[in-house]
């Protein structure tokens, strides 16, 4: 084969996938960036100022309080999400077939339940007079514990809402890594603790960070679980941005309100990707 | 940026809208959309922005029905009256809807932002609707009325009568409820329970109505829909609250166990309002008179619980149904009429007042 065939054949190659990226960048640039764009210009355009609605969002502490809020009830659902997920996922990747078709059962039946029902399950089985409740009452615990209507209530139903997209890239991770290098690990004297610490852990961390992404961003946008579990704090900015929608009209505020979240959410991910190294997950370096 | 380019903006969101829809719904959808004018000239109907459920379905028996027997003009429902939608439609020169039913906050809203065609009075009667400040405007008539009543738990003997004893803890102590996301009945009423006379309620003090919510502030569990609300009285999780008056008839002759206290009741209206470049005008206009006689208001009142904005309505209705009625007899000389002008201006203010004693 002559170096000019294949140049000419990678030439060939990168004209293919330009033409196989064309409908997917088209689509994106469409229907996501240019309505994003829209709602930047949104927020910028009111007869009083390009900036008033940022100097709102700056002037009254609510909006950045809701805010954190909303990063912080995420972030400590991500972690949950991880906790929760990582078991289920190793437990996945390793079953038998039929095993491994219940768990993905389970996980896709939660999945595609509406996410309405799900939440008004939770009511139920969660509210003060609930099932649990008078489970609790019946060991002497009835009235101690709170579990909805507050941050409780809301990490709760999030966590189990945003359960799947933890776990499914988790086992998709886990699927793929080999484990006779745990057996190498511990043959070469490391303990069952070390071996998966040094050895499991490290391989399994892509997996792990795009699921925190997704579960984190998912949850930050959130507006019915806080709405309808949570307490008079545990408010999310997506509410404060449905009720200048529909609430109020007041469109170019809402637009701040949700570029504010947006950018919060790509500087979130910038640290991460500088200091956690969130890139390698989809395959940068 | 200046107006223009905004417009701009707001039209090309709606020409990709336009374009969906013609991908989504054949040649024909995109033929209606591209001259909605002149394919619908031909046809008597008017376009209604509706909340929609149950009470779509009781305007349609009460009202759009006779209306067309009566007139010829058909009347076509959209399920979904926002307001940025109107803002929206209005903005890119295509209003298809000839009349939304809205809260009445928007008939100032809507005329400041310059989306509402005014009232022909020539042809709409507003000599027969009740004394109210702001019931009718330029751009609005008022539609239907309805209330926010005090409800609570048959537990209590003797009953709670009003809502200073909502907020007395020691003698009805257990969980209160309240539309969290009703920021206007929560300041009312904890303002009524402080002690503020209703004819000097507004300019509403804020301030003073928070203060009065801490006291309560443990006993408080806020909910976000209706049914919600229903259910947490239905299963007795709260024994005393606010809920909008149909809804508390329901759930009482359903057999939960409450009852209603009409003291202190929170009165208000929707109206109904054109949108500026409403297809069908006239017929708009003929659609409002209609609604407005006292047969076409009994009519809805029959079909619904929601209240006569014209008093001649209550002739034609039975006393036992008049007496369940927003707005009927039995809550005569205890409502209190909701000031919509003062929301209008100072419900953003107030709702981040709320918003930050809530995270309080």
């Amino acid at each position: 084969m002559t170096g000019g065939s294949v140049a000419l054949r990678r030439k060939a190659r990168s004209t293919a996938t330009l033409f196989l990226l064309l409908p997917g960048a088209a689509f994106l640039l469409i229907l996501f960036i240019v309505p994003v764009a829209g709602l930047v210009l949104e927020s910028l355009s009111d007869p009083a100022g390009a900036l008033v609605h940022y100097r709102h969002i700056l002037a009254v502490p609510v909006y950045l309080l809701v805010l954190g809020r909303t990063v912080l009830i995420s972030a400590v659902t991500a972690l949950l999400c991880l906790v929760l997920g990582f078991p289920v996922a190793y437990r996945l990747s390793y079953a038998r077939p039929w095993l491994k078709g219940l768990i993905l059962l389970c996980i896709f039946l939660s999945f595609w339940t509406n996410l309405l029902v799900r939440t008004f399950s939770w009511m139920v089985l969660l509210n003060p007079n609930g099932i649990i409740n008078q489970a609790l009452g019946l060991v002497g615990l009835g009235d101690t514990v709170k579990l909805v209507y507050n941050t409780t209530g809301v990490l709760i139903g999030q966590t189990q809402i945003l359960l799947p997209y933890m776990i499914l890239p988790l086992a998709a991770v886990m699927g793929r890594i080999d484990l006779s290098l745990m057996n190498a690990a511990r043959s070469l004297g490391a303990s069952p603790y070390k071996a998966f610490m040094k050895v499991y852990v490290p391989l399994v961390k892509t997996g792990a960070l795009a699921g925190l992404v997704l579960v984190f961003t998912l949850s930050l946008g959130s507006f019915v679980v806080p709405a309808l579990l949570g307490g008079p704090r545990d408010m999310f900015l997506a509410q404060l941005i449905e009720f200048n929608i529909n609430k109020t009209l007041n469109l170019n505020f809402a637009s701040a309100l949700a570029t504010v979240l947006l950018a919060t959410t790509m500087v979130l991910y910038w640290i991460g990707d500088r200091w956690f190294g969130l890139g390698r997950v989809w395959g940068g370096k | 940026m200046n107006r223009a380019t905004r417009d701009r903006n707001l039209l090309s969101h709606s020409s990709t809208l336009s374009r969906r829809q013609l991908l989504a719904g054949g040649a024909a959808v995109g033929a209606a959309l591209a001259m909605p004018r002149i394919a619908r000239a031909a046809d008597e109907e008017i376009v209604f922005a509706t909340w929609g459920g149950s009470w779509e379905a009781a305007m349609r028996k009460a009202w759009f029905d006779p209306f067309q027997k009566k007139t010829g003009i058909a009347v076509k429902t959209i399920s979904g009256n926002d307001y940025g939608k109107i803002e929206a439609m209005v903005k890119a020169g295509r209003t298809e809807w000839d009349v939304v039913e809205t809260l009445p906050d928007f008939q100032w809203i809507g005329a400041d932002k310059g989306l509402l065609a005014p009232i022909d009075f020539s042809v709409v009667d507003k000599s027969a609707i009740m004394p109210g400040k702001d019931m009718v405007t330029e751009f609005s008539v008022p539609e239907v009325l309805f209330a926010e009543v005090m409800v609570y738990n048959t537990k209590f003997n003797p009953a709670p009568q009003s809502w200073q004893d909502l907020y007395d803890l020691s003698r009805f102590p257990g969980m209160r409820t309240f539309d969290g996301t009703d920021v206007q009945a929560i300041m009312e009423s904890a303002l009524l329970a402080d002690g503020v006379p209703p004819a000097t309620l507004y300019p509403l003090d804020v301030d003073r109505a928070l203060k009065k919510l801490e006291t309560i502030r443990s006993q408080v569990q806020f909910f976000e829909t209706n049914a919600q609300g229903e259910q947490y009285f239905s299963d007795g999780q709260c024994v005393l609250g606010m809920l909008p008056d149909g809804r508390a008839i329901n759930i009482r002759d359903s057999g939960a166990p409450v009852a209603i206290q009409y003291n202190g009741t929170i009165l208000t209206w929707s109206t109904m309002v054109i949108p500026k470049g409403a297809p069908h005008l006239a017929a708009a206009q003929k659609f409002l008179a209609y609604a407005l006689s006292p047969e076409a208001q009994a009519a809805i009142a029959m079909a619904y619980t929601y209240g006569p904005v014209v008093p001649k309505a209550l002739d034609l209705i039975p006393a036992s149904r008049a007496n369940i009625l927003s707005g009927g007899p039995q809550m005569q000389g205890k409502a209190v009429l909701r000031g919509e002008k003062w929301w209008s201006e100072n419900l953003t203010a107030t709702n981040e007042k709320f918003n930050t004693w809530k995270l309080g």
